[in-house]
């Protein structure tokens, strides 16, 4: 025993000059700019600063949870979860839906699949401002075509009724994400062992109990992967809110994000650096208990390895 | 009827039918938003608000793409974004390979609470960073640079994890035949462990740069009035607030900044579904 | 197993978050619970009023900066000087125009330029260290408390003393502006108002003299009943509550017109505002007028214009529901002609665009200035606060300022620019371009008709147009507004608080 925890030591310390030097670029890259940004975070989330950040006082920790307790923020969180629950599930059930209906030997499927990735092409910019122009009802193409089925398109517009801007958000986000789900879900799908199908045919399963018993408990992880991406970026929503609704429509201010609550342009804490710290990194634990509580709660059902 | 065991799952008949309807269907729905978009960028003029009264590809001008290229000055700041992009890919690549093979293949000391460090920069929200970044890169000079724009974006977490992965994968035998014979660790990386991982690096690239392409956060904090460096994301937001009254040059933009990436990907989907597979994103 | 041994700590984390969520809950702006004195309902003060405390606070003279301006003349070789400004598309490539004729004048100065967002720019300044801010910079009409607080700046009043400059011919109204407490801060460069459009074919087809807009609140309402009932348009006016328009922007005005104070200290310039007046009877007069104009049919609601920013124009130009009337700013003139012009809305010519002054309480003429002014920072080295001041004499000379004008469409921010090329052919041509310098020379001479100057003047219009909002869509005016003072007031304090 003693020998092999030796040689174990030993060869940890003979390669500890290698992986340093491997290891070396990415660290310093990491610390320096996420890991120190968020240290000075934290610690200017409890200071009290004039306009310049420089003069400050302590506040305290206490600080961070009057921001977490305010209206405001209470508000932002609210639309946050709203918009989680409105983009992920059916981020996931299109994505799923369109991975396995492309998933067959069919001619020029080839093309359809290069369809269903292509908003993976767009950026949160693309995205927000193709919506923008078609969403105007003055201006967009889609109140012409559709305004008898739904009147708020063209009257006042989408994006300017407080019941249907976050909706609309919503809409802009799940199209934009529709590509990355597609191409993880497909990638998820084509790792699928043959085998497992034949064996279910054969124990008589239909295609639907084939789809429950083998597709989505090998597709586990990459559901589990692709739901606390979507999460994360529905908790993180910035992009979409400025361009499409400027924090959504007043007095309600239904498509005010927790970022947009700390940047957007009619922000109450631009000039407080010390509370938008304090919301950020509340934004940051907030979102890593989604993924956490995601994590734990699906992993009963995920199903790793073979 | 018997159905031959390998054709499982195989269409037939009616059900093909079915099956190309629906997927000619949701092709539309999905590439409706786009297509309309292309289609105003392509009808109406730059000084038009109007948006095309029909959806037929007729009477197609140029005119508002090029009046954006001019004003926007978009030839440049594409250029910025595919050097920014094609430097960030490389390097991402490069730092994940490294960092990779160091778990994946080095014992060190505090090996597990380095890769928790690791796991724990990836749940980082941009927002959180961003303000003192922003301090960091102005004490460094780095406003208003190429360096500003590509050194913070050099590793990412989600590369390690995704090489890490495929590396794990390969046989031990791999590696414990070539220290015998002698291959250091340099040379094991460069000439066995990274070819036999290509078609993950692949989609590694292709993943990052798509996202250095679409980056919008950290470019517009490092590049302030400096045309000469910005890229084409900053480019389209100018577009967008200058000129509102000039919506449909924001659709030229959008078209000028959007095409590359749809090249790209059209060219590599497949190649970024294998990568990903061979990768296998199992958390 | 592991994950037991995280599961509940978690989930009773996630407990404790969602109580600790659901008890408490006050204003983000206000987490320290400091001590403000409930607002009573301000009373409204007699028009030439003051309401500053009785001890009024001016700057001594000593306290503040030099400016050495002769320093310029006997410096060698050429000063490069850095100058931060907020003007995008057409207005920045004008800003290029201008700096570029500047040095390629002379030798002495080089100016570069570096343009951001107002937003951007301001955050920019605020954050960097004195040594990485620029020599000159720009900033808008709100960032004058907050800027003054930075103790960081060059008072332009020190330079005007130094050199003699003449500033006879400035608006008054735009120099008063940017002065507190008996200093000039900063020197005007880009000054809009807010004018009324309307339609003038609606208005004669509703028997309306087109060349007749209305003057005050009370005719606008007439004016809006009368179109409204011959059916010539849709509604009388469109209202819309952004709040660097018609939610919080044109409250001040309207109160500038009313010779009413925003806030104490004479509108924070006699003496640091601690909170603000809105809520007396003025405001609710004047916001249950507006609620009375939706609810009568006379006017249509565009929400808080974050769409375009010119939902209301577009409205004009409606095919099928349009209004008659609307209050833009005098920068979009300009903007609106060149998209008319365009053929895209046949029913509204550029030539039936009527432009008259914005119609307020009582009819009284006057405007606060909007834009944004040029700040000499302190940077300690003579030379270039100099070469600084050399170039501000340049951006706001006579004929600079009619160039800037007749390109930009903001207004020259003195007199004697209206008599040069190429802005005197501007006005000549298209006298609805001479509405809004007329309306700000009409001002009159009192502490009202500068506008408010508090630190944190962007959030409190923020939360304003949040309450007007709310009041355009049937909410109490008074209570409204009570609610949104309070919440004012706390930013006030939180403000003077961290920044005195």
């Amino acid at each position: 025993m003693k020998h092999g925890a030796k040689r174990g030591l030993k060869r940890r310390l003979r390669d500890a000059p290698a992986a340093l030097l491997m290891l070396g670029a990415s660290l310093v890259l990491l610390a320096v700019w996420t890991i120190y940004p968020l240290v000075r975070a934290i610690q200017t989330g409890h200071l009290s600063c004039d306009q310049t950040g420089r003069r400050c006082t302590e506040e305290g920790w206490g600080q961070y949870l009057d921001v977490f307790q305010s209206t405001q923020f209470q508000n932002a969180l609210g639309v946050s979860v709203k918009l989680a629950l409105m983009t992920v599930p059916a981020g996931l059930i299109l994505g799923i839906g369109l991975a396995v209906l492309a998933d067959k030997h069919l001619r020029g499927i080839g093309f359809f699949r290069t369809v269903f990735s292509s908003t993976i092409a767009t950026s949160v910019a693309v995205a927000s401002l193709v919506w923008f122009v078609l969403l105007q009802p003055e201006i967009g193409v889609l109140s012409d075509l559709f305004s008898g089925w739904i009147p708020a398109l063209k009257n006042p517009g989408l994006l300017r009724d407080p019941g249907t801007a976050l909706p609309a958000v919503a809409l802009s986000s799940i199209w934009a994400s529709l590509g990355f789900t597609f191409i993880v879900i497909t990638a998820g799908l084509q790792s699928v062992p043959k085998e497992l199908y034949e064996s279910a045919y054969v124990d008589g399963a239909g295609s639907f109990r084939r789809f429950t018993n083998v597709t989505l408990p090998m597709l586990s992880p990459s559901i589990l992967f692709i739901s606390v991406v979507l999460t994360t970026r529905a908790l993180q929503t910035y992009g979409e809110v400025a361009l499409l609704t400027g924090g959504g429509p007043e007095p309600e201010k239904s498509t005010t994000t927790i970022p947009y609550l700390i940047y957007g342009k009619n922000s109450l804490i631009s000039g407080n650096i010390g509370l938008k710290s304090a919301a950020a990194v509340l934004l940051f634990l907030i979102s890593l208990v989604f993924a956490l509580v995601q994590f734990r709660g699906f992993e009963k059902r995920v199903h790793y390895g073979n | 009827m018997a159905t031959d065991i390998a054709s499982v799952g195989a269409v037939h008949g009616w059900r093909k039918v079915g099956r190309y309807s629906l997927l000619v269907f949701i092709a539309v729905v999905v590439l409706f938003p786009i297509y309309a978009v292309l289609l105003q960028a392509l009808k109406s003029g730059p000084d038009s608000l109007d948006h095309p009264r029909s959806l037929l590809p007729v009477d197609l001008t140029f005119s508002t793409i090029r009046a954006a290229w001019d004003q926007g000055d978009l030839g440049r700041l594409l250029m910025n974004s595919l050097f920014v992009s094609l430097v960030v890919t490389a390097g991402v690549i490069i730092t994940s390979l490294l960092a990779a093979y160091a778990f994946a293949f080095l014992d060190f000391p505090f090996k597990g609470p380095i890769f928790v460090f690791y796991l724990a920069t990836m749940l980082v929200p941009g927002e959180v960073t961003v303000v003192f970044n922003q301090r960091t890169a102005d004490s460094l000079g780095w406003i208003n640079s190429y360096q500003g724009l590509i050194v913070p974006s050099l590793a990412s977490t989600f590369g390690v994890f995704l090489v890490r992965q495929v590396f794990l994968q390969l046989p031990r035998e791999l590696r414990e035949a070539a220290s015998l014979d002698g291959v250091g660790h340099l040379r094991f990386l460069w000439e066995v462990a990274a070819p036999l991982s290509r078609p993950t690096l692949g989609a590694l690239g292709l993943f990052t740069f798509l996202g250095t392409w679409n980056a919008y956060l950290w470019p517009s904090q490092v590049i302030r009035g400096d045309r000469a460096h910005e890229t084409i994301q900053i480019g389209l937001d100018r577009l967008k607030n200058n000129d509102i009254s000039k919506l449909n040059l924001v659709t030229g933009g959008l078209v000028v900044a959007a095409l590359p990436i749809f090249v790209l990907l059209v060219v590599f989907q497949r190649q970024l579904v294998r990568g990903l597979t061979a990768g296998a994103v199992k958390g | 197993m592991r994950a037991s041994h995280t599961r509940r700590p978690l989930y009773v984390l996630v407990a404790v978050s969602l109580v600790a969520a659901c008890s408490g809950g006050g204003d983000i702006t206000d987490p320290g619970d400091k001590a403000t004195t409930p607002t009573s309902p301000a009373d409204s003060v007699a028009p030439g009023e003051t309401t500053a405390a009785a001890t009024t606070t001016t700057v001594a003279p000593e306290t503040l900066p030099d400016c050495p301006t002769d320093a310029l003349a006997s410096a060698t070789g050429t000063t490069e000087i850095t100058f931060w400004h907020s003007m995008s598309a057409a207005l920045g490539e004008e800003v290029v125009k201008l700096t570029d004729a500047y040095n390629a004048s002379q030798d002495k100065v080089k100016v570069n330029l570096v343009q951001g967002s107002y937003e951007e720019t301001a955050d920019n300044y605020f954050l960097a260290n004195q040594g990485d801010r620029p020599d000159l910079v720009q900033l808008p009409e709100y960032q004058v408390q907050a800027m003054v607080d930075t103790a960081s700046t060059v008072p332009v009043g020190q330079c005007i003393e130094a050199s003699g400059y003449d500033t006879s011919a400035f608006l008054p109204t735009a120099l008063n502006a940017y002065a507190t407490q008996g200093v000039q801060w900063s020197m005007p460069f880009n000054i809009s108002n807010p004018v009324l459009f309307y339609n003038k074919k609606v208005f004669a087809a509703a028997g309306l003299d087109p060349e007749q807009p209305p003057q005050s609140l009370d005719e606008m309402r007439q004016f809006s009943q009368q179109i409204v009932d011959s059916g010539a348009a849709k509604y009388g006016v469109a209202l819309e509550s952004g709040f660097d328009s018609g939610g919080g922007w044109y409250v001040e005005q309207w109160f500038a017109k009313a010779e009413q104070f925003y806030t104490d200290g004479d509108n924070g310039r006699t003496s640091r505002a601690t909170k603000v007046l809105y809520n007396n009877d003025t405001g609710v007069e004047l916001l249950t007028y507006l609620q009375a104009l939706l609810q009568d049919g006379l006017a249509v609601n565009l929400g808080d214009n974050s769409q375009t920013g010119f939902d209301n124009l577009l409205k004009l130009a409606d095919a099928q529901e349009p209004a008659a009337m609307t209050i833009a700013t005098s920068a979009s003139l300009g903007q609106v002609l060149v998209v008319l012009a365009g053929g895209q809305f046949p029913q509204l010519a550029p030539e039936d665009v009527g432009v008259g002054p914005m119609p307020g309480p009582d009819g009284k003429p006057g405007a606060l200035i909007g834009g944004a002014s040029l700040w000499p920072v302190d940077t300690g080295d003579d030379v270039r606060t100099a070469a600084t001041w050399d170039f501000i004499t340049y951006l706001v000379a006579a004929q600079q300022q009619s160039q800037w004008a007749a390109a930009t469409g903001y207004i020259p921010v003195r007199t004697d620019a209206t008599e040069l090329e190429p802005y005197k052919t501007t006005l000549a041509t298209d006298p609805r371009f001479s509405v809004a310098v007329a309306q700000l020379a009409a001002s009159p001479d009192a502490l009202t008709s500068s506008g408010p100057v508090v630190g944190p003047l962007r959030e409190i219009r923020s939360v304003l147009a949040t309450a007007v909002a709310a009041i355009l869509d049937g909410a109490d005016a008074k209570a409204t507004l009570d609610a949104a003072a309070d919440q004012a007031n706390n930013l006030i304090a939180d403000y003077n608080d961290r920044n005195d």
